[in-house]
């Protein structure tokens, strides 16, 4: 049984790698030189009022937006681009699912969502931490959105409780519930095989449509099952100390910010630790009713009823006053990133934040010209740059350009139509 | 695939062999490569209708043909050619269609859903209170349920939470003790009735009490213990007050027997108690115990007890989880208004004293024992598994009883027999873990928590051929019960007579009757109606002061439209029920919200309606107007494109890009109509918002909560309303414009209100049964009505015409169809 389960990982290792998009797998050569990467991926599924998001002007001397103030301390940290969108995303909300896979058409019958880039990176960078990924949320509908999508197009729900994150992040269980979680393990490697022997065989008798959902199931036990070695070297390994007190648990919907903020914390905390080095967080503003604005005040209307603003005053002035907030924690987490030092460099000239959303306006219901934000990671930033407003750029591409700079060699994903050359390399 | 379809000069249909589907030359003349109206260039499309995105394609062209939609105003597609070009088009998908669900069966595979998960594994493993199912993740929704196949997915992450549940519910159904652990009691008297002698809301929240009267809190301790003393609550359980038996908490999880006896009372003045005039209903909450004026997490348990005027003994069973106690919950009772003033401590105001005195209750004892050791040990759950080999089973040959038990827990747990070759790899599987030194009872369970995490277990399978009845039984019991088939349907799939037309017919009816109905109608109404969010959004209180804190109206609201439901099926109502009946579902509590005569008491009973009255069926209970509404306005929009597409089955198109969305002016300055004129004179609206606007606008005499208005409230212009509401607020509102509920339906019907309105939908029940049918049939086979399916419907609408399409006979006739029955069905001539 053992020699088979060998071969299997195998196998599913060779059936997660079409080589549709990638020639080889892998980080890119010489690793002892090359500091880890990361990133953050952040959205927030209905986006930012773009008058005062997107700059007038372009290039390295541009002027900052409003919003762009609020992070003037870090402009030299971060690019801000125009013009970027998924082509053929469109359908307003339906987009949301769909920011970090670019799957066209999220309203046709019988779509399907394709693999994230998150996922995507996990899978071509192997597993080198305790989490390939993390996978955070604020407010979210667990069971309807998400940034993450495995390669079937299936959903992989967020977590949204921060001391949840932190006792897998840092709790280090009594050698008893290590010895224990081993023991566990090693069962399940045997069950699996099972499963796997077993439905193989039932999926013989199964017809086409039938086969397909089952392939879903069998792809899931090799996915487990390829997973189950890298577990069990994890428990043996010791947790990573936290430099902080557990976290509180905020659950209060209104409570958006604190909760943001609370995310931001763990998604820092994650890639500080080297929990993991791909973090994706999905802040659901569709699903946040009324929420606390300041002290002594609540919005009028849930973030979704606000950001159909009609351009009246007074959501308006609410909208940007949540979206400021936002910037100023997003201003927060580029701060501390700057500030922590790895080996003797910035973390945030190593770790890339993506800032955006699926919504370039959503008030209405527009998915082109998307508010894009990219900061840190070992990139030349500091400008502006500005795609065609009429014929946007695939966000894709830039995607591509965050893949290799994380050490993924592959010249495609998803949409796109080459490397974001605009972006380079320092 | 090219354009194969050219544009025909004239308004002949431009039939290209070999093509399936022509395109005449009045949708062309639009839909072409040059304009592409609308993004469609009828020319592109492919008329391969083997390929399911093109087919669903041609099936909304159709669609929009044949409910004339398009051709848009102005543009004439003459009969007959219209008919006939509908006809032909329809023939064409129909066949493909039917092709298809010929090859490949009418739907694939479906997962179950963590609800069904779960309640499977209680019925499998004998555990009615076991409690995995927030183990697995949320299921995604789609076509509006958690049923859909397509949208029930696997992946890694599902897996490991299926394999992690199995662990944990094999873990409970297993013991290791070798005699039951016996229950604990408890009895608390006199001041142990409460945590602490008094509470922050002082003696207007509570108070000890003895010959009726308030005893002075230095005096409590002479008293504390005296079997004379009674606790009396005047305040509902809602932060800051709650209130629990001292010094109890379940020290295991499980079931406890709660005995109290108990009196409804009315606080007088100078803190006296007198007999009330109405009984106080209750219930109770489980939570862990806190500190004074910290609120945790409560959970419901289930269970409204009204107390009467004269005390009385009652008895309830709750389910506690480990280090739980539970709290009094006196439900509809007001909570008061706390104020941290300069950010000191809360101190709480209270309203002006209601004439006649605060109703509350008064407890004189109260015991609990559990946790209710099983009736028999070891318990049914550990003989699931072991069978007769006792606790820690050891026995002298491992392998062939491993095969034994591993058989007989097949043929429980699994949808349809297990063939032996399949079986013979879980026998394997415990092999392996007794060669690598485990013992047999964790071998065992190795095996069956492989078993409970295989497609055996996890996937319901559509029914293939004539005498597939196992898949059959499968999928009725998981329609009506949402469960695994029982003892009587397996019997039936056994021999082979299930398919029987009186069996099936018996079963359905059956399992409609029986409790396991009560899953069927909350899962079913939850995602059907949305009862799931009937808490979403609170009342905004500055405009509706009256609802502030009011748990026990919308529970009733709740429980209200779950016994409506529940009637349509066993009272086999028509169909016309969804928009009219001359009767409701009530209480206490929604008597006096829908301004009927007063009701005494928390229990739901039909109450006959007066004439003229707005009320009656779905259309206007207070649950679905809520879910409609946020917690400030209500919107004829949503209300009305909701209804539509819920109730009355014609789903508007998704709104345009580009366009804002209108908002209710709670400023009181305009009304709701007057800001909707857009919808009406420009033409582009209109061409949807006249399909649903008018619906919600029949409605607007309905407030966020379903209560009954003539204005609108605002918080600037109008007449001003002060008072000082039942927790103790000042509040200020305004009372606007006057509502006015009329409207003109697309065919341009008038109507002068709500009442109106109904007469109208009610006289088209073949929609609402057509509606209630899709919505049934997604439910029950995972998979929406297929174009295939479409005629089958028809059939099925025909022979419930006559007798106004019953709900029940629709359910009926739906599990005799092809439909339900799958491939199997079209064996039938």
């Amino acid at each position: 049984m053992i020699e088979r389960r060998r071969f299997l990982r195998a196998a599913g290792v060779t059936l997660a790698l079409p080589g549709l998009e990638c020639f080889s797998a892998g980080v890119a050569g010489a690793a002892a030189v090359e500091p880890v990467r990361r990133m953050i991926l952040i959205s927030n599924n209905l986006g930012v009022l773009p008058k005062l998001f997107f700059p007038q002007s372009t290039g390295r001397n541009y002027e900052l937006s409003p919003y762009l103030t609020g992070l003037a301390e870090h402009r030299s940290d971060f690019t801000v681009f125009s013009g970027l969108s998924h082509p053929a995303v469109e359908g307003g909300h339906s987009t949301e699912n769909c920011f970090l896979t670019g799957a066209r058409g999220p309203t046709k019958s019988g779509f399907r969502n394709t693999i994230s880039l998150d996922q995507f990176a996990a899978e071509r960078l192997g597993q080198s931490t305790r989490f390939p990924t993390l996978n955070l949320g604020v407010n979210i509908d667990k069971a309807n959105r998400s940034l993450s999508w495995t390669r079937d197009g299936v959903l992989l729900p967020a977590e949204d409780t921060a001391p949840a994150l932190f006792r897998k992040m840092f709790i280090q269980g009594e050698p008893e519930a290590v010895a224990r979680q081993l023991r566990r393990l090693e069962e399940r490697g045997s069950i699996l095989d099972t499963l796997l022997e077993d439905a193989g065989q039932f999926s013989h008798r199964l017809g086409r449509d039938d086969r397909q959902r089952l392939d879903q199931y069998l792809t899931s036990v090799r996915e487990v099952e390829g997973r189950l070695q890298m577990m069990r070297e994890w428990e043996q390994r010791p947790k990573p100390l936290a430099r902080q007190a557990a976290p509180p648990d905020i659950q209060d919907k209104k409570l958006f910010f604190a909760k943001l903020e609370l995310m931001l914390s763990m998604a820092q905390l994650a890639i500080e630790s080297d929990s993991t080095r791909v973090v994706t967080l999905m802040v659901d503003a569709f699903a946040t009713p009324v929420f606390k604005l300041r002290e002594n005040q609540d919005t009028t209307d849930g973030y979704h009823n606000l950001s159909h603003h009609g351009q009246a005053a007074e959501k308006l002035q609410q909208l940007e006053n949540a979206e400021r907030q936002q910037m100023a924690l997003l201003a927060k987490l580029l701060r501390s990133l700057a500030n922590a030092r790895e080996n003797g460099q910035r973390l945030l000239d190593t770790t890339m934040v993506l800032y955006g959303s699926n919504m370039g306006d959503a008030n209405t219901h527009d998915n082109s010209n998307l508010p894009i934000l990219l900061a840190g990671g070992g990139f030349r930033h500091g400008k502006h740059i500005a795609f065609g407003h009429d014929n946007n750029t695939p966000l894709a591409n830039m995607f591509v350009a965050m893949l290799q700079r994380l050490g993924v060699d592959c010249e495609s994903f998803a949409s796109s139509t080459g490397r974001l050359k605009e972006l380079e390399f320092v | 695939m090219g354009p194969r379809l050219a544009f025909a000069a004239s308004l002949l249909l431009a039939s290209l062999a070999p093509a399936a589907v022509s395109v005449p030359a009045v949708c062309s003349a639009c839909h072409n490569a040059k304009t592409a109206m609308g993004g469609l260039d009828l020319g592109t499309l492919p008329d391969r209708l083997d390929d399911r995105s093109v087919r669903e394609r041609w099936i909304r062209v159709h669609d929009r043909v044949e409910r004339a939609e398009m051709p848009p105003k102005g543009v004439t597609f003459p009969e007959p050619q219209r008919t006939a070009w509908l006809r032909q088009l329809s023939q064409a998908i129909h066949e493909a269609d039917r092709a298809q669900a010929m090859e490949f069966g009418r739907g694939p595979l479906r997962r179950l859903n963590r609800d069904e998960y779960q309640q499977n594994l209680r019925d499998v493993l004998e555990l009615p209170a076991l409690d995995i199912r927030d183990i697995l993740p949320e299921d995604r929704e789609g076509h509006r349920f958690n049923k859909a196949a397509e949208t029930l997915d696997m992946s890694r992450v599902q897996l490991t939470a299926y394999l992690d549940a199995a662990e944990a519910a094999l873990r409970h159904a297993m013991v290791v003790e070798t005699s039951p652990r016996s229950a604990v009691h408890y009895r608390a008297v006199g001041t142990a009735l409460f945590p602490e002698k008094v509470t922050f809301g002082e003696r207007e929240a509570m108070f000890f009490a003895k010959n009726n009267k308030a005893i002075e809190t230095k005096q409590l301790d002479v008293y504390k213990d005296d079997p004379s003393i009674e606790m009396a609550l005047f305040r509902s359980a809602h932060w800051p007050y709650y209130g629990y038996p001292r010094k109890f908490v379940a020290k295991w999880p499980g079931e406890y027997r709660v005995r109290f006896s108990a009196r409804a009372v009315l606080h007088v003045e100078n803190y006296r108690v007198q007999p009330a005039s109405r009984p106080v209903p209750m219930t109770f909450r489980a939570r862990k115990p806190s500190g004074p004026d910290v609120s945790g997490d409560v959970r419901a348990t289930g269970g409204v007890m009204d107390v009467l005027p004269e005390a009385r003994v009652f008895e309830t069973t709750i389910l506690l989880r480990e280090l739980e106690t539970f709290e009094y919950s006196p439900l509809g009772l007001p909570v008061p208004l706390a104020r941290n003033v300069d950010g000191g401590a809360p101190t709480y105001r209270y309203p002006p004293f209601p004439s006649g005195g605060q109703p509350g209750i008064a407890i004189q004892w109260l015991e609990v024992d559990g946790p209710l050791p099983p009736s028999e040990w070891p318990p049914a759950s550990h003989r699931v598994l072991f069978g007769d080999l006792g606790i820690n089973p050891s026995p002298a040959r491992p392998a062939a009883e491993a095969r034994r038990l591993l058989r007989r827990f097949a043929d429980r747990a699994a949808h349809e027999p297990v063939p032996a070759s399949a079986l013979v790899k879980y026998e394997q599987l415990v092999q392996t873990r007794l060669d690598r030194g485990a013992g047999f009872t964790e071998a065992m369970l190795a095996g069956y928590k492989a078993f409970l995490s295989s497609p055996h277990f996890l996937y319901l399978r559509e029914p293939e051929n004539s005498d597939d009845h196992f898949s059959i039984a499968a999928r009725l019991s998981h329609f009506l019960t949402n469960t695994r088939s029982d003892e009587q349907l397996r019997e039936l799939a056994r021999s082979r007579t299930l398919r029987d037309p009186a069996n099936l017919r018996r079963q359905a009816e059956r399992l409609i009757a029986g409790p396991g109905f009560e899953r069927f109608i909350a899962n079913f109404t939850d995602y059907w109606l949305n009862l799931r969010y009937i808490r979403r959004d609170d009342p905004d209180i500055r405009l509706y002061p009256e609802y502030r804190f009011d748990n026990y109206l919308v529970e009733s609201m709740e429980r209200e439209t779950r016994a409506f439901v529940t009637a349509m099926f066993r009272d086999n109502l028509p169909s016309r029920a969804i928009v009219s009946t001359d009767f409701i579902y009530a209480n206490d509590r929604l008597a006096s919200h829908y301004g009927l005569l007063p009701l005494n008491g928390s229990a739901m009973r039909k109450v006959m309606l007066p004439p003229q009255s707005p009320l009656g069926g779905l259309l206007t209970q207070a649950a679905i107007l809520k879910v409609t509404a946020n917690g400030a306005t209500t919107s004829p929009v949503i209300r009305g494109a909701w209804i539509m597409e819920r109730l009355i089955g014609d789903p508007p198109p998704p709104p345009p890009t580009g366009v804002p969305s209108v908002e209710p002016d709670i400023r009181g300055a305009k009304t709701i109509r007057q800001l909707l004129t857009m919808h009406t004179k420009n033409a582009t609206c209109a061409g949807c918002h006249e399909r649903f606007d008018p619906v919600g606008l029949a409605l607007e005499n309905f407030d966020i909560l379903g209560g009954w208005r003539t204005r609108y409230r605002g918080l600037e212009q109008g007449e001003p309303v002060t008072g000082i509401d039942r927790a103790g607020h000042d509040f200020s509102y305004t009372l606007a414009e006057a509502v006015n509920a009329s409207g003109k339906l697309l065919d341009g019907r008038t109507f002068a209100d709500v009442l109106q309105l109904k007469t109208f939908l009610a006289a088209n029940p073949r929609q609402l049964a057509r509606n209630l049918l899709h919505q049934l049939t997604i439910y029950s086979t995972g998979v929406p009505v297929r174009f295939s399916d479409r005629a089958e419907m028809e059939a099925i609408l025909d022979a419930n015409a006559r007798t106004g399409f019953r709900v029940r006979d629709l359910v009926q006739s739906l599990v005799a169809s092809r439909i339900f029955l799958g491939k199997a069905g079209f064996d039938k001539p």
